[in-house]
């Protein structure tokens, strides 16, 4: 039983219809976003609304650098997040290889353990961990926003799965030619898990980049702050008369959205593979 | 001849790495256990046991048995407002974002989409996008007096909507933070789903004369349902653990309308520095999700048998 021919062509039409107007709904935030950030105020809340902004100006981008400490945030931001992932790489690429290719006592006990981790909800640790950082003098340090999220569990979880599928014929090759156990895992291992290694390296750098909560909490300072918080506080320090620094948040928003999505973009491909082997296998 | 003596090569090299051949492993996932244990496991205890005290920052905490959640539960009506929030942000979530995900992914899926790279990118772009920027374009976009969506109403007729000051509405503004933010990374799970369906299975369909329908309640569906599962559970324990969108759009105004029970802690253990009466809160929250994560592990076990 085929279809007729015209309720399928009609099926197709209706189909890119959507797919488009959904499109542009999901594309229009981002796009006001970038118009707004090159505009004056009046012409921000104009209606209708001009993509090409009509008078542009760089006002905006130069506000946050005056008026603010955002290269500071910028900075904060991008040490943070490069830091947490080069650590989280190593961390999870040695625990995964570890639990994938040795046979130790306690292995299985050991590795449901990790797994069960993942079940306790950050939130519950929020309040003792913020003490916790307290008392050892990290509020407003970067070590606050690192040393705690260097071996996430569901990261060495991902590591294992990629690592189990790789041959141990290579190990028993190094091992020959006298390889130390590290030297294996460094020589050997980890430059065959370079997919696994780009798909980890994403999900840490773009946690660390959007996280929002816990900076807020640990990190007070006004040139501590990453820049989510920075931003946000933007917003917050408005006083009754004083013009809101509309142009400027949407300068800020656009600096912390836009680099991402374009390397987003390019690596679309290591960002989802990631993503559904850390979720779905298994 | 060769491979004897690699043999013996191998045999001689173990014996002498077999200390280190023992500890290697231990030694490679330590430092998970050691952070671990620091960072998560003590700070979780610390927390189960300090939601017993009357502890305010600074004092010296006093032993409160059950109070704090006698209180919690029985005579704290924020809380309970916090509760229901989360509840709606939860079930909203449930039964209109996953939904319009799946929506999506088949839409994405479609050999007869045209530009289906192009779309893929606009469509989950999102994901990668900051929360607090993108609430912050939202607050502008939600504005009463000058925002897009009110002028857009107000141009096709309509009357303006306090999207963030209205106390029936401001949630349904949360969502929309949510929906646009969550769809994309819901739709690249079903999209996973859909692409692991073997082409075999829709082709014996179409043989056996299946019309598309039935092909897609009786083969995508079915074929969708772990995916689906996994994607439920991981909406509402995400929903429950929601904070950045209501704290950046409306600080969970107006009057505590828009409040998460995750902000609720925030504000009672971070601003008011209650850490005991905040500690509830998160043991609270644990038992919620404790309870979730044991449902979803049976759910799966199930599955596979």
């Amino acid at each position: 039983m085929v279809e007729p021919k015209s309720s399928k062509l009609l099926g197709t039409i209706l189909l890119n219809l959507g797919v488009a107007l959904g499109g542009i709904i999901m594309a229009w935030p981002i796009l006001w976003m970038i118009s707004a950030s090159f505009k004056r105020l009046n012409e921000i809340y104009a209606f209708p609304p001009t993509i090409i902004p009509r008078n542009f100006t760089l006002a905006n981008y130069q506000r946050l650098f005056t008026d603010w400490p955002f290269g500071r945030w910028y900075i904060n931001s991008l040490a943070v997040a490069v830091l947490v992932t080069l650590a989280v790489l190593f961390f999870t690429s040695l625990a995964g290889y570890g639990f994938a290719k040795y046979r130790f006592r306690g292995r299985q006990p050991l590795f449901l353990i990790m797994l069960s981790s993942t079940m306790i909800p950050f939130e519950l640790i929020l309040i003792p961990l913020f003490i916790l950082m307290s008392r050892l003098g990290w509020t407003n340090s970067y070590t606050s926003l690192i040393i705690p999220f260097m071996a996430p569990a569901l990261g060495i979880f991902l590591m294992r799965q990629y690592i189990t599928t790789l041959p141990s014929e290579l190990m028993e090759a190094a091992r020959i030619d006298g390889a130390t156990e590290f030297g294996i895992y460094w020589r050997v291992m980890l430059p065959l898990m370079r997919p696994v290694l780009a798909a980890q390296a994403i999900l840490s750098f773009l946690g660390s980049w959007n996280s929002y909560l816990w900076p807020l909490t640990v990190m007070r300072n006004r040139d501590s702050m990453t820049l989510p918080v920075g931003m946000v506080s933007m917003m917050g320090s408005i006083t009754a008369g004083s013009e809101p620094p509309v142009g400027a948040s949407m300068a800020a928003a656009t600096l912390i959205t836009i680099p991402v999505i374009i390397v987003f973009l390019f690596v679309q491909r290591y960002y989802i593979s990631g993503l559904t082997a850390a979720g779905v296998k298994e | 001849m060769a491979s004897q003596n690699a043999r013996a090569l191998t045999a001689k090299n173990t014996r002498g790495r077999l200390r280190q051949d023992r500890f290697a492993p231990y030694f490679f996932i330590s430092p998970f256990f050691i952070l671990f244990t620091i960072f998560f496991l003590l700070p979780s205890l610390f927390a189960i046991g300090i939601s017993f005290y009357k502890w305010k920052a600074l004092g010296v905490p006093e032993f409160f048995g059950t109070r704090n959640f006698e209180r919690l539960l029985t005579g704290d009506p924020i809380f309970w407002q916090a509760v229901k929030n989360t509840i709606f942000y939860a079930v909203a979530s449930l039964f209109i974002v996953a939904p319009l995900a799946l929506l999506e992914a088949l839409a994405l899926n479609s050999k007869r989409l045209k530009f289906r790279t192009f779309w893929r990118a606009v469509y989950f772009a999102p994901i990668v996008t900051s929360t607090a920027a993108i609430a912050i374009v939202f607050r502008m976009l939600y504005n009463r007096e000058f925002g897009f969506l009110n002028e857009l109403i107000m141009a096709l007729g309509g009357m303006p909507v306090d999207w963030l000051g209205n106390r029936g509405v401001v949630r349904f503004s949360v969502m929309g933070v949510v929906l646009w933010r969550w769809t994309g990374l819901l739709a690249i799970y079903f999209l996973a789903g859909l692409q692991s369906i073997p082409d075999e299975l829709y082709e014996a369909a179409a043989i056996d004369g299946a019309t598309q329908r039935q092909r897609f309640f009786h083969i995508t569906l079915p074929s969708l349902r772990p995916v689906m599962l996994f994607v439920a559970v991981i909406v509402s324990i995400g929903s429950i653990q929601i904070f950045d969108d209501p704290q950046i759009l409306t600080q969970g105004g107006p009057a505590n309308a828009s409040l998460s029970v995750v902000q609720y802690l925030y504000t009672r253990g971070i601003s008011d520095l209650l850490y005991g009466y905040a500690s509830a809160v998160g043991v609270f929250l644990f038992v919620v999700i404790f309870t979730l994560s044991m449902v979803q592990l049976r759910l799966f076990r199930g599955g596979e048998r």
